[in-house]
């Protein structure tokens, strides 16, 4: 599904963000990214929504080279991957139903099918009586909750979360990556960047681990009681 | 459309809909972005009001010289007089050699109207209108000559010039005489007004132009944060574009009606003063309004500025702006 093969990514002034990179995430796999911040975790998601083009070194989604797609092409790649970020980036002067409905506004969709899938998706996150608020007037995490509708809406096969839990509490952030779990289990694929690592741990999923630009882990993350 | 995954229908062409219900659906979403540009519109109402009222005057300033124009050019043509080629006759001219001519000119077809003026005719008017009255009457013989009047169809001042050479040409004509002095230097200042008014209706469409341009680049740039979430969510720069370019239409159709508006208040403003200057000319100079056209056409330019003027400052402006993290 996503295939990152000795990827570098370096900053003018000699910054290097990443740094020979290689992973591979398969159809339907759910992982974790790890790392301090300034690790490379933000880099790393930027490649693959082609905000940043990688230095040197090719990235793939489903064996397709992104290096390869024109700039005008760009919002056709985003379309199939569905971002979740860390301050939800919601549109503050629109209801919770036009900022979920965006993505398929963008695709042209009207009507009932319309208001069908986004019913869907906030049903998913248990937002369905929310959907004629302002964001404004809802918590923190239901903020992020509405991000995730607004990612998932189109049913996209890879999903991309950037601290989904950055700012929840312990409760509020199993819940969310239940959400991801349960989007997982209907075969897309998911990669959550966190640096909560307790969190990460208590799942069991498969852990990637940057460190100033390299992978130094890759694997089950074993769980350490903090001191 | 995916790229990346063939095979995964995305969006509305994941249903399959038909060729007919789909140009419904165009027009249709269409209709709604413009509407909605409209209530964005609506939403800061102190901001739109300005702009509308910007580009208004500057679309009535050169809608007032067009009728200016418009005006001169009724004036000039209410002076087709001015083209009358005075014939005068040789001396010794048998009279049915001039009626014959008068007979011939008549017939012509690039001649109006023709009037012949004995000499007889000439003299009694001479004399009721010179005041000399009765000193005429001492003189021996009639100095005036026949004359005939000629109107031509075309006043133009090139063709008037031609049958003037052609009439002149005549053989009992001893001159023929065309106030072309007049007619020149009336044209003159009719062609000068209209270059004028060209240039400057030019500058002013420009700076409408410019003005849309601009309003349009500041709300670009209020909804910087608004278009980078629509970027990161796969929207194409046309799609981001066309609210904004909704919105350089209404400011067109807004100003244009303005501008129609301002111009028939002057208009009905000027009408008294108008006519107390005319009734002094004893003219029946009737000042003319806008017509239907005109209205439309005015409209249109508005409507064609603003969309010009948003498109410009679109193309520049959202493609710069790029989502910088997620």
């Amino acid at each position: 599904m996503l295939q990152f093969d000795q990827v570098s990514k370096s900053y003018p002034g000699g910054f290097v963000a990443l740094d020979r990179i290689s992973f591979r995430l398969e159809k339907g796999e759910m992982a974790f990214l790890t790392g301090h911040s300034g690790a490379g975790k933000s880099t790393l998601l930027k490649l693959i929504s082609l905000i940043e083009r990688p230095t040197a070194g090719r990235v793939l989604i489903n064996d397709i080279e992104l290096s390869r797609i024109k700039r005008s092409q760009i919002p056709y790649v985003r379309r199939d991957v569905g971002i979740i970020f860390q301050n939800h980036r919601l549109l503050m002067n629109h209801t919770v139903f036009d900022n979920v409905a965006l993505p398929l506004v963008i695709e042209g969709f009207t009507g009932k099918e319309m208001v069908k899938r986004v019913h869907a998706a906030l049903d998913k996150v248990g937002l369905l009586d929310k959907v004629r608020c302002l964001p404004a007037t809802l918590s923190g995490g239901e903020q992020q909750r509405v991000g995730i509708a607004r990612a998932v809406v189109n049913k996209p096969p890879l999903l991309l979360a950037d601290e989904p839990t950055g700012n929840l509490d312990p409760d509020l952030s199993k819940d969310t990556m239940r959400v991801f779990e349960a989007f997982n289990q209907v075969g897309v694929s998911v990669l959550v960047a966190t640096h909560d690592l307790g969190l990460v741990a208590r799942m069991k999923y498969r852990t990637l681990t940057l460190k100033h630009g390299r992978m130094i882990n890759d694997g089950l993350l074993q769980y350490q009681e903090p001191l | 459309m995916s790229i990346l995954f063939t095979g995964r229908a995305t969006g509305a062409a994941a249903k399959k809909i038909g060729l007919l219900r789909r140009f419904i659906m165009f027009w249709l979403n269409h209709i709604r972005q413009a509407i909605a540009s409209l209530g964005e519109l609506w939403r800061t109402p102190s901001a739109s009001v300005l702009t509308i009222a910007v580009l208004g005057v500057s679309l009535t300033l050169p809608a007032t010289l067009h009728l200016l124009v418009k005006n001169m050019q009724q004036i000039s043509s209410s002076f087709t007089q001015a083209a009358e080629i005075s014939l005068y006759i040789r001396e010794q001219t048998a009279d049915n050699q001039v009626q014959s001519l008068v007979a011939i000119l008549r017939a012509d077809p690039e001649i109006a109207q023709v009037i012949f003026v004995s000499k007889q005719e000439a003299m009694a008017e001479f004399q009721q209108i010179s005041g000399f009255g009765a000193a005429l009457n001492y003189l021996s013989t009639n100095p005036l000559p026949d004359l005939i009047r000629v109107l031509p169809k075309n006043t133009a001042l090139e063709a008037a010039g031609r049958l003037l050479q052609r009439l002149s040409d005549e053989r009992v004509v001893e001159f023929a005489k065309l106030d072309i002095d007049w007619l020149t230097r009336l044209n003159a200042i009719v062609g000068m007004l209209q270059q004028a008014v060209l240039i400057i209706a030019l500058l002013l469409l420009s700076a409408v132009l410019l003005i849309v341009g601009n309003t349009i680049r500041l709300s670009i740039m209020n909804k910087k944060d608004e278009i980078e979430v629509m970027k990161l969510v796969g929207a194409t720069d046309a799609f981001i574009q066309r609210p904004f370019l909704y919105t350089g239409v209404w400011f067109g159709v807004f100003g244009g009606l303005l501008a129609f508006l301002v111009v028939e208040a002057m208009l009905w403003w000027l009408q008294s003063a108008i006519s107390n200057v005319t009734a002094l000319y004893q003219s029946d100079f009737s000042l003319q309004a806008m017509n239907f056209n005109e209205f439309l056409s005015l409209l249109l330019i508005a409507i064609l500025l603003g969309l010009t003027g948003s498109y410009l400052s679109v193309r520049r402006h959202i493609s710069v702006i790029e989502p910088t993290g997620p």
